[in-house]
């Protein structure tokens, strides 16, 4: 249930979940207060402030629960955890020029964390993996010019061929950067 | 007559939509807000036009180059000398009206020269081959030119139009802004509508002329020293800190980022002014002034260093804690959009509401910002950032908050309308462009998140794979109807009449 929540279909419906409410509260106090009966509301200032408290409140809540349940699905911590323990990890170098990718590795495991470092040689670019379902699993940003490679790690689960884009825009080219990371089944599962 | 109402009036087809008044004594608040706001009409309907070039290069199959091509001007004309300068034109009216002081002198003609001449010479700099997407994707204009794709006199003359630009943007208009609220001499034959700077209907512009003033300081340095090294004024090597890619990209969101929260400012202050107008009651109060500004305050303050969360995906060069920083600043915005959805529900459900299409536009516009405003939040959160970055998801958002604060721009303005021209609109008309472009903003929104949460990459020509092309129709038929209100509202400016004139059956009229 969270992993589905915290994927960009999650994220769609989560936005729709702040959307409908509001849009159903939105239309009903304007098409009341216009149409039905413009008149001056009857209800007392006390109730409208606890309303203001218990509407406030709520969001609140909402806000906090949704972005504590996201700490788990957050790529940055799952890589801050991996530079310092963890299970062997398998390092991807990458390294994007107008409009190709140089790997270290195009094959990696199941079950084992990869290491994705990545940089830019000339211009901005993205470096986006997607499964072979269509879902996207990662982006990354890189820019020339910085000390660190920009880096994710990733633990793959289904084997097959990923594919991998570039989502900043870099030019004429830019919709042709792309490449494929065929994911094994890890020795060690079979 | 004042240069602004010559120009006007010399100017076909936009001229007669915005001809001013020169009966009431109030030309010297009504013509340079008038230009303004028809020369933004005018980048209005080239970026419309421009538009419609976007699905027909993916449908006829054309060079992908014309898509980016689009994709820069249509992103830039409607960013910038639509939005942008039709905020400046109906804020600065408003500004006039509320402090009684005329709009007059260079400054405002310096913010329409460098505003219109910058997006003239950046239209010139794209056609001459410089794609660089309205967000200028730094280093790319300089990598562009060194790879032969673009020459380096598209890429002077294109950041020279960027340049005047941000000087509209950034110095000008927020100088302007300051000037009327804090100097110079009130003249009471000027005041339509008095406000204190205490009045949420003032405060949010205040802190909108300072957030845009101080936010983009560092671009403005960032960019003269830029624009000297590529003139020869100063040796390359001494620009060579601002073309480093990093120093440029957080220096343009800061202002960037901070340019959509100070518009968002000065609309959602613009509302706080019009709504209590339209009450059904009378009143002419919002529910409460005090909850009005708490929101505008929260949301100055959260936005300021949300712009962290663009970066979210760069790291470990964005070290992890401002990239949560970003991320729980974001969502602090949504707790001053909720105060602020207490506050006008509230306000309405206390005072009953006249729903007319002036006001009503006002309120969809807002609706269409909360909106874009959870899309934005939810993007902005660290696990949700590395699913939808560089999607349709943030392309989707920037449009959302350009169309929402359009809407709403427009919606002001049928109430200044009568006081510039003299004229009225007709209700009917309005009423078909508030339905049209709710069904197109909403729908658009709505099909550009989905295309993202699909992975549809955003500024990327080539949709028909794995199924996004379904989003690609779904954006084009939202689009059109998008564009079907804004010629419904163009030919109600055409067909505005006399106050004393009596308004006769039109169409939808009931």
């Amino acid at each position: 249930m969270l992993d589905f929540l915290f994927s960009g279909w999650g994220a769609f419906w989560v936005t729709m979940g702040m959307l409908l409410p509001f849009a159903g509260m939105f239309w009903y106090v304007i098409h009341r207060k216009s149409v039905v009966d413009s008149g001056p509301g009857t209800t007392p200032r006390a109730a409208m402030s606890r309303l203001e408290g218990y509407w406030l409140t709520a969001v609140f809540v909402i806000f906090v629960t949704i972005n504590l349940a996201s700490l788990k699905f957050m790529p940055i911590i799952a890589t801050a955890r991996a530079a310092t323990a963890g299970p062997p990890v398998q390092e991807v170098a990458v390294t994007a020029t107008s409009w190709t990718y140089e790997m270290s590795s195009r094959q990696v495991e199941t079950g084992k964390p990869v290491r994705f470092s990545a940089r830019a040689k000339d211009t901005q670019h993205g470096f986006a993996v997607y499964h072979p379902d269509g879902r996207m699993l990662f982006t990354m940003l890189m820019m020339p010019g910085v000390s660190k490679p920009t880096t994710v790690v990733h633990t793959f689960s289904d084997p097959g061929t990923y594919k991998i884009r570039c989502l900043e825009y870099c030019g004429i080219a830019h919709h042709g950067m792309k490449d494929e990371l065929t994911v094994v089944k890890s020795n060690a599962a079979t | 007559m004042t240069i602004a109402s010559t120009i006007i009036a010399g100017t076909p087809v936009f001229g007669r939509m915005f001809s001013v008044d020169k009966s009431t004594g109030l030309e010297e608040i009504n013509a340079w807000p008038a230009l303004m706001i028809m020369a933004s009409f005018i980048w209005l309907a080239v970026a419309g036009l421009l538009g419609l070039v976007m699905p027909a290069t993916q449908m006829f199959d054309l060079d992908s180059g014309h898509f980016y091509t689009t994709l820069t001007l249509h992103g830039a004309a409607l960013a910038f000398p639509f939005s942008f300068q039709l905020m400046v034109g109906v804020g600065l009216h408003r500004s006039g009206g509320c402090v009684g002081k005329p709009i007059t002198g260079w400054l405002p003609a310096m913010c329409f020269i460098t505003m219109n001449l910058g997006a003239a010479l950046l239209t010139v700099a794209v056609l001459m081959g410089f794609k660089v997407s309205l967000v200028v994707m730094f280093p790319l204009p300089l990598v562009g030119a060194q790879m032969g794709i673009w020459s380096m006199n598209a890429v002077i003359l294109g950041f020279t139009g960027i340049y005047l630009v941000l000087a509209c943007m950034i110095l000008l208009y927020p100088l302007l802004g300051l000037s009327m609220l804090f100097f110079g001499k009130k003249r009471q034959d000027l005041v339509l509508s008095e406000r204190s700077l205490n009045d949420p209907g003032m405060l949010g512009m205040t802190l909108s002329a300072l957030t845009l003033l101080i936010a983009g300081l560092p671009l403005v340095v960032v960019g003269t020293t830029l624009l000297l090294a590529l003139y020869g004024v100063i040796p390359m090597s001494m620009a060579a800190w601002a073309a480093e890619p990093v120093v440029f990209q957080y220096c343009f969101y800061i202002f960037a980022h901070n340019l959509m929260e100070a518009m968002a400012l000065m609309v959602s202050s613009a509302m706080y002014a019009t709504l209590p107008l339209y009450l059904a009651d009378g009143t002419r109060k919002l529910f409460s002034d005090k909850l009005a500004n708490t929101a505008l305050w929260i949301l100055l303050l959260t936005s300021v260093t949300s712009f962290l969360h663009h970066f979210i995906t760069f790291y470990p060069n964005q070290p992890a804690s401002l990239s949560y920083w970003g991320n729980i600043m974001s969502w602090g915005t949504g707790i001053g959009a909720a105060i602020s959805i207490f506050t006008v529900l509230a306000t309405i459900w206390q005072h009953g509401l006249r729903a007319e299409p002036g006001i009503i536009a006002v309120l969809l516009g807002w609706a269409l910002y909360i909106l874009d405003g959870a899309s934005a939040i939810v993007t902005s959160n660290v696990a949700w950032a590395y699913v939808l970055h560089g999607t349709m998801w943030q392309s989707g958002h920037t449009m959302t908050v350009i169309l929402a604060m359009s809407l709403m721009w427009m919606g002001v303005l049928y109430h200044h309308y009568p006081v510039i021209t003299g004229r009225k609109l007709d209700p009917a008309l309005g009423t078909w462009f508030v339905r049209l472009f709710t069904v197109g903003g909403f729908g658009a929104a709505i099909a550009m998140l989905a295309g993202g949460a699909a992975g549809m990459p955003r500024r990327f020509a080539d949709w028909n794979q794995e199924g996004w092309m379904v989003y690609g129709h779904m954006i084009m038929i939202f689009g059109l109807i998008l564009g079907a209100s804004f010629v419904v509202y163009a030919y109600n400016l055409l067909q505005s009449r006399d106050l004393n004139e009596a308004m006769g059956q039109r169409v939808g009229a009931t």
